[in-house]
């Protein structure tokens, strides 16, 4: 040894107490033998000491691992020195520390370990050779015995396995035969599925002597294999039969996948997708829809697309949808699209944007106006007719609650109404808008209005709103108005024409009487002046029952021909008797005769001319003059040929332009007295004429009207107006007078038998026809008859006629009545008459008819 | 780290492990701590296999290289 040397020597203790003893009373030669004897005892002990020693070194160097000590290799008193045990005995010590530290972490991780396989989620079974179950984990026993305490030592395939030969049977049998490890899969053992994996444990020298088994339970990962395969294989079928198109392109814009729907609208089969890209269905019409995909391959938009598609045949198919960038770690792998064919819907939408379009078209072109409201009363929709009367636009309206636009006053009071939007959105009830309801627009003007409110229902029977309907009436009801004025100036003509007839007959009475008178007079009596002024009131009152009796009725005219130059004369002096105005008469002698109602024609120069009068209130000239003219085809409105024309013109205020038109219409008027009447009733005469009138005038300068009237057939010649002689020229023959009222028969009774006649006078017509027969058949014949037409309690002219006709088809017979607007005065040939009388009549009238017809004139 | 060798060519077993394991002992608090490192030159085949498995039951790292005509055993710290 290289170290140091050390003396070993003997134990301190022991040689104390041999060197102890009290030797000093001991002789020498004993007290050596003494000393020879102790040191041999000694050296004796010693050496057994040192034997010892070497022994137990031995003993701790072959544990230690090695060789034991040659006595040649360390003498005694070195071995001593060198105390090999305490060099063991501290390596000792530190090899037990060591065990110690070691043990300690060991049983940390055992402990550990333990831990580990007990809380593993896998279960795991040590088995012996003899499949005999050394060690298992919590949850083995959670997965197979539960139940059960204490197993170990038990078979564990009669535990797990239930198998009848299991040294045969069981799989990882040959985890003991070949030494390696077993892997079974999708074992099912009670109910639950495992994957189980065998491994060997093997001793120092490579003997298997037991198995470590795992037993992984997949049951839930099976089951959710086979939901997630069930669910595959639903979301398969939904994709493979939806309706909509769908697919999958690739960034490159190559089609990944598509759906069948997808390959039956565009017209491809499956093994045509790999070689088709999107480009090719996208319509290249489109222009915007290839940027729009590449906008959402570079994930600049998304979500909902209208596009066009275009299938492999050429069709357009119309599609929307959405469009879904996928990404796959962060890196864009294509876009998934699902989109519907719109072709139809945009087409029917298109249809039905039309028909909204001609709805609200029609709408705004309704005569009636319309607003819609919510069900909050606001505003929804106006057409232009509301907007017109409530004064408010649509824009503005739009939003404003109904009665701030619509709002209603009571005609009669003023007082708001309410509004009927309201009611209806309360009720739930068509409402009508209450008569007499004005309208006050939003600049102030009121309309009467009508109609109505109703509820806008939907499918379901709810009210979404209202709809008002109300149209202005203001005009209508100024039409009723008149024409209930004009229902009462129609019983006032039917008044006025009875009050006309019984008037005429009062009249033929008083002139008939007069006529008898001044024929008894000289004519330079002064009685004579007196009655031929009465005669002329009368003609005065006979001209004005005349014109009650055309106003009245309107009758058709009992036309005559004649010359019309008088008329326009009398008529016209008549007109401005009284004023300051003055007429000038241009009417050439050789004017044509006309066919004319003399009194209906008196009555329309009449109106003319004091329209003229009316337009000069400071006086001035009216220029009548007629031409007669021949008609081609320059008139339209009239028939060709020939045609007196008359123009009265004066030089007064004028009608304004916007007047002209309207003033034919009845009841239009500008003056403050005016009935609105006359032009009304002298364009009716004219017409009834088949005549024209026309008016020309400039505001203050004056107005001209022209009136066309046909020529009479036949003499071109102006016939020259006989003045008739006042002292009778007698005629003769037998006349029988049929009239109801006695004043009237009596005087013509007597003006008959003053120009010559035998008169016999009958009350109605039985009396007559029996007073006719009896006359014939005694010889004594009537040369004529004059019957008046309307006999209130018997048979009237009419009839008695016809009876007459039937009797004597030759019997001559005179036609009279105070209604000279009844169509038999006019057209009496057509009821067999040969004469007519109008009352009243006088004693030339009566002398001249009879004459006539007796001596066979007419 | 400070390194003792000895040179214990010519010692034969049980000597070259008893030499050994005289030193580790006496220098054990060092070789803990980390400060020294213990290293021994020896011809004797046997103490390859004592001194490292000694050393190693004791808690100490130990690496054995084969010089030329001896072997040097390196001991130093604890195991991890």
């Amino acid at each position: 040894m290289g170290t140091k040397e050390k003396k070993i020597s003997p134990d301190g203790a022991g040689k104390k107490t041999i060197l102890g003893n009290p030797a000093k009373n001991l002789p020498a030669a004993e007290e050596y033998e003494r000393l020879a004897r102790e040191h041999t005892e000694l050296s004796g002990k010693y050496a057994t000491a040192v034997r010892y020693i070497r022994d137990k070194i031995d003993q701790l160097l072959t544990v230690m691992g090695t060789s034991a000590l040659k006595p040649e290799e360390l003498d005694d008193k070195t071995l001593i020195e060198t105390d090999p045990i305490g060099i063991i005995s501290s390596s000792f010590v530190q090899i037990l520390k060591h065990l110690h530290k070691t043990n300690a972490a060991l049983k940390m991780k055992n402990r550990e370990i333990k831990a580990i396989f007990d809380s593993a989620g896998t279960g795991v079974l040590v088995i012996d050779r003899d499949m005999k179950i050394l060690e298992y984990n919590t949850r083995l026993r959670e997965q197979f015995f539960p139940d059960k305490v204490d197993i170990n030592g038990l078979p564990c395939h009669a535990l797990i396995c239930n198998l009848k030969d299991p040294l045969s049977a069981c799989p990882f049998r040959k985890v003991f035969e070949t030494g390696e490890s077993v892997h079974m899969k999708g074992w099912v053992l009670h109910n639950r599925h495992y994957d189980i994996v065998g491994t060997p444990l093997k001793d120092n020298v490579g003997e298997v002597t037991g198995a470590v088994i795992l037993y992984m339970d997949i049951t839930d990962h099976v089951r959710t294999e086979a939901a997630l395969r069930q669910s595959e294989e639903k979301y398969r079928d939904l994709f493979e039969n939806a309706n909509d198109l769908i697919q999958s392109i690739g960034p490159d814009g190559s089609i990944l996948y598509v759906n069948q729907a997808w390959l039956e609208t565009l017209e491809y089969s499956r093994e045509e997708v790999p070689d088709i890209s999107i480009f090719d269905i996208i319509h290249p019409d489109c222009d915007e829809c290839g940027a729009d995909f590449k906008s959402v391959v570079f994930g600049e938009r998304a979500g909902r697309v209208e596009t066009v598609f275009i299938t492999k045949t050429g069709k357009r198919i119309l599609v929307e949808g959405n469009i879904s960038t996928v990404f796959d770690s962060g890196r864009l792998i294509g876009t998934r699209g699902i989109f519907r064919d719109i072709t139809e819907r945009k087409k029917a939408e298109e249809v039905l944007a039309s028909e909204r379009e001609q709805l609200a078209v029609t709408l705004r072109c309704i005569g009636d106006g319309v607003i819609t409201t919510d069900t909050a009363g606001n505003i929804v929709l106006m057409n232009k007719v509301s907007e017109a009367l409530t004064g408010w636009s649509q824009g503005e309206a739009r939003g404003r609650p109904i009665s701030e636009v619509f709002r209603l006053v009571s005609e009669d009071s003023g007082a708001a109404r309410e509004n009927p939007v309201d009611v209806t959105l309360k009720t739930g009830r068509i409402m009508n808008i209450p008569d007499r309801t004005v309208l006050v627009s939003r600049t102030g003007v009121s309309r009467i209005i009508a109609d109505s409110v109703a509820p806008i229902i939907d499918r379901t029977s709810n009210i979404i709103g209202t709809v008002l309907v109300f149209r202005d009436i203001t005009e209508k009801r100024y039409i009723e108005e008149k024409l209930l004025q004009s229902g009462k100036i129609e019983s006032l003509g039917i008044l006025a024409g009875g009050i006309a007839h019984d008037f005429n007959n009062l009249l033929n009475a008083i002139m008939g009487n007069i006529d008898l008178a001044l024929a008894e007079l000289d004519g330079r009596d002064q009685l004579y002046e007196t009655l031929t002024r009465a005669e002329k009131a009368a003609l005065r009152a006979k001209d004005l029952t005349q014109q009650l009796l055309t106003f009245s009725k309107g009758g058709a005219p009992i036309k005559k021909t004649a010359s019309i130059t008088e008329l326009i004369r009398e008529s016209s002096d008549f007109a401005v008797r009284g004023s300051n105005a003055q007429c000038i008469f241009n009417l050439p002698e050789d004017l044509w005769k006309v066919e004319i109602d003399m009194g209906q024609m008196s009555q329309v120069i009449n109106n003319i001319v004091l329209n003229a009068v009316s337009a000069m209130p400071d006086g001035g000239q009216i220029v009548i003059s007629a031409v007669n003219m021949l008609l081609e085809q320059d008139r339209p409105e009239l028939k060709q040929g020939r045609y007196v024309k008359i123009a009265i013109q004066d030089t007064g205020t004028g009608i304004p332009k916007e007047h002209l038109g309207r003033i034919f219409e009845p009841y239009f008027t500008t003056k403050h007295t005016g009935s609105g009447l006359g032009l009304a009733t002298t364009y009716s005469i004219i017409q009834r004429h088949d005549g024209l009138i026309e008016v020309e005038s400039e505001v203050g300068k004056g107005t001209t009207f022209f009136l066309y009237l046909p020529a009479a057939p036949g003499d071109r010649a102006p016939e020259e107006q006989s003045s008739e002689p006042r002292a009778p020229v007698k005629g003769w023959g037998r006349v029988l007078l049929m009239d109801d009222n006695e004043m009237v028969s009596y005087a013509a009774g007597e003006m008959l038998k003053r120009i010559g006649y035998d008169v016999v006078i009958a009350a109605e017509g039985n009396e007559a026809l029996t007073a006719y027969k009896t006359a014939n058949e005694s010889g004594r014949r009537f040369d004529a008859v004059i019957l008046d037409l309307t006999i209130p309690a018997g048979m009237g002219g009419k009839e008695t006629m016809k009876k007459l006709l039937d009797y004597d088809p030759e019997v001559k017979a005179i036609v009279s009545s105070g209604y000279s607007s009844d169509a038999m005065m006019a057209n009496y040939r057509e009821y067999g008459f040969s004469g007519v009388l109008t009352k009243p009549y006088q004693m030339k009238d009566l002398r001249e008819v009879l004459h006539q017809i007796i001596s066979g004139e007419k | 780290m400070k390194v003792i060798e000895f040179d214990i060519r010519g010692q034969i077993c049980p000597s070259t492990l008893l030499t050994a394991l005289k030193e580790i002992n006496e220098y054990s608090d060092q070789l803990v701590d980390g400060t020294v490192r213990l290293a021994f030159r020896t011809d004797n085949r046997d103490a390859v296999g004592t001194i490292p498995e000694s050393a190693t039951n004791m808690g100490y790292s130990v690496t054995v290289t084969r010089g030329d005509g001896y072997y040097l055993i390196e001991i130093d710290g604890l195991e991890p």
